[in-house]
């Protein structure tokens, strides 16, 4: 995968980089308007991530230049802006997405897989993880062949770290995305292991393995180790 | 007390005192002035009286007049002294009038009489009679004159300041309404008004540069948070964590977490105050709370609370955006304020949305729960919860109130 960072703040831009890098993603850096043009007009991308205000420019018309030109790089939109105007914007130019800072790493990578996955399935969508086979739009999971019910949560949790896998998934990442805004109340994230046990329990009766490693009590992470 | 009634009331008060001191010196003068006259023309009839008797050596006939009695009474020489009196007049029968009376004395032919001359004054009187009727009258006139200008006059000078008042009355600093200008030609409403518009426009600059402040103060903070978020989700990937260290980044993401929710509720404040979140939707609730209590039924279950919830059919056109914020804001103050075990009931109906919770045994002060910052000391949440929903209500014309009844508190959204 070839992924451009187009993002001024220098602390950002590296996380970010570092997070991506892995084997078989190509990851480049933009922090300028001028940089991140020339980039976009000389090479494809299978993602852009697109920061709005940027030294020199808006990433908007960065956006607007790759539509014009039919350009098919998927976008995604990170921004401090949380207006809906953006948003819309943004996502009537033809973004695939939006995501409002601060995010996690791991909010942002899920996002950017699903926009990958979007663009390279045509929509078919079928998510393969060893023996793990999740259809996206029928939102089923076999283990297998072997058809297994997950619940919502479960469904987005699993996906969510087959996203991110190898890495630590941090707790407060996880509630975050699971349950938005509201999740500050509850200190211990107790409720976010007894998920994690039923995902666990499910693939395993199923003939799985054991993808899912708790972290030094700070986080899980999904790895074929 | 109106200022027009105080004025009146003055005017009123001072301007009978004065008429009824002029009516009694002009009664006083008139009726001097005619018994003057009287007298005068009982000082004629006493000439008279002498003349007849400087040249006929006798006293003269008298004649029975119908105004004017002449007695002579034979009296001790140098008995009488001459004066001016008031007195009775009798005219025929008993029928007593009042009446001016002159005694004086003559002496004729060595013999001294007293002559006394007595004149009706009814005639008199009934000129006064007339002359402090007409004045009354006038009086009454021209009081009646004054209160109807006064009350016209001063209900028209004062409208342009009533205008200023309803003005003031309507003013809010949130809004970008500019003050009409009503046209008046007195110079002090014409001063006032403008006054009032200026200090009006200085508020609203100073409570706009306030906003634009937090505003940018939070946009700012936004980069630098996101900034040390990423850093910790990177340095968590570097393996091998004490349980100590974990633990210290376990409290760093909450308080990261923490200090970026603050600043997201400040944006937003901003955001509703500046009426940026106007767009409507077609939106179900009770599809939206069904939603909303699935997503925190895991939250629910932590704390062992029970939720009950009736929820009737109610649409609502709205900002899907902030009904979420709205609903979660609510629920999640239901949650974070109860105590284990304890109990939620969610009441939809076409009217309103009531959201109980059972909590501490106590009322809270209804004042000021809604503003910023007020939160409980044990409380983990921003402060700003409440005030976002109570600002969510009000950009929308709904109403949220808040009520305990032992043992729920209660919030109440009508619709």
């Amino acid at each position: 995968m070839k992924i451009l960072i187009i993002e001024d703040e220098e602390g950002l831009r590296e996380s970010i980089e570092e997070y991506f890098t892995e084997a078989g993603n190509i990851c480049e850096t933009a922090a300028s308007y001028t940089a991140a043009l020339a980039k976009v007009e000389l090479y494809r991308y299978d993602c852009i991530l697109l920061d709005i205000t940027l030294p020199g420019g808006n990433g908007i018309d960065i956006l607007k230049t790759l539509k014009a030109n039919n350009y098919t790089d998927g976008v995604l939109i990170i921004s401090a802006k949380n207006s809906l105007d953006d948003r819309l914007q943004g996502l009537d130019l033809g973004a695939d997405d939006y995501l409002v800072k601060p995010f996690h790493l791991s909010e942002l990578k899920a996002r950017v897989s699903a926009i990958i996955r979007r663009k390279m399935f045509n929509g078919s969508n079928v998510l393969n993880f060893n023996e793990l086979n999740i259809d996206l739009m029928a939102k089923t999971v076999a283990v297998n062949g072997i058809p297994v019910k997950f619940t919502r949560k479960e469904f987005a949790l699993l996906i969510y770290f087959i996203s991110n896998k190898g890495k630590v998934i941090s707790k407060n990442a996880i509630a975050e995305h699971l349950w938005g805004d509201g999740i500050d109340l509850a200190n211990n994230f107790d409720f976010i292991y007894s998920h994690i046990k039923n995902i666990r329990k499910k693939i395993m009766e199923a003939g799985g393995k054991d993808y899912i490693y708790a972290a030094y009590g700070m986080g899980y992470k999904f790895a074929d180790q | 007390m109106k200022l027009s009634e105080r004025y009146n009331r003055v005017n009123l008060i001072a301007t009978i005192v004065i008429m009824l001191i002029t009516g009694a010196i002009y009664y006083l003068a008139i009726s001097l002035i005619l018994t003057n006259q009287k007298d005068n023309s009982l000082e004629v009839e006493e000439h008279e009286i002498f003349d007849y008797v400087k040249l006929n050596h006798h006293l003269p006939q008298v004649f029975e007049s119908k105004d004017q009695q002449i007695t002579f009474i034979s009296a001790e020489p140098n008995s009488v002294k001459r004066e001016f009196f008031n007195t009775t007049y009798y005219r025929e029968k008993d029928e007593a009038e009042s009446g001016r009376g002159l005694i004086s004395s003559v002496t004729v032919g060595g013999r001294y009489y007293k002559i006394l001359i007595v004149e009706s004054k009814v005639e008199t009187e009934d000129l006064i009679q007339i002359i402090f009727g007409i004045t009354i009258g006038v009086i009454l006139l021209l009081l009646l004159v004054l209160v109807i200008t006064n009350r016209l006059i001063l209900g028209r000078l004062w409208q342009p300041f009533y205008g200023i008042l309803s003005e003031l009355k309507l003013f809010n600093v949130t809004d970008n309404r500019e003050m009409p200008m009503s046209n008046t030609s007195i110079d002090e409403f014409n001063e006032l008004q403008a006054e009032v518009s200026a200090m009006a426009e200085r508020v609203k600059k100073d409570y706009k540069d306030l906003k634009t402040f937090t505003e940018n103060a939070s946009h700012e903070l936004l980069t630098p948070i996101a900034v040390i978020n990423s850093k910790l989700d990177t340095l968590i990937q570097t393996e091998n964590f004490s349980e100590h260290q974990s633990k210290l980044l376990n409290d760093l993401y909450s308080a990261v977490s923490r200090l970026s929710r603050l600043n997201q509720s400040l944006l937003l404040l901003v955001k509703i105050e500046n009426k940026l979140l106007n767009d409507r939707q077609h939106l179900d609730l009770q599809e939206l709370i069904e939603e909303l209590l699935y997503q925190l039924e895991d939250i629910f279950g932590d704390k062992e609370i029970t939720v009950t919830s009736s929820l009737s059919e109610k649409e609502i056109e709205a900002s899907n955006y902030l009904i979420e914020i709205l609903l979660n804001n609510l629920i999640i103050n239901a949650v974070r304020h109860n105590r284990t075990g304890g109990e939620i009931i969610i009441n939809l109906t076409a009217e309103n949305l009531t959201i109980k919770n059972t909590g501490e045994q106590i009322a809270l002060n209804p004042e000021n729960i809604f503003t910023r910052f007020h939160k409980a000391s044990t409380s983990e949440g921003s402060g700003l919860g409440l005030t976002i929903s109570k600002q969510i209500c009000e950009s929308l014309g709904y109403q949220l109130v808040y009520s305990y009844e032992a043992p729920y508190h209660i919030f109440t959204v009508t619709f």
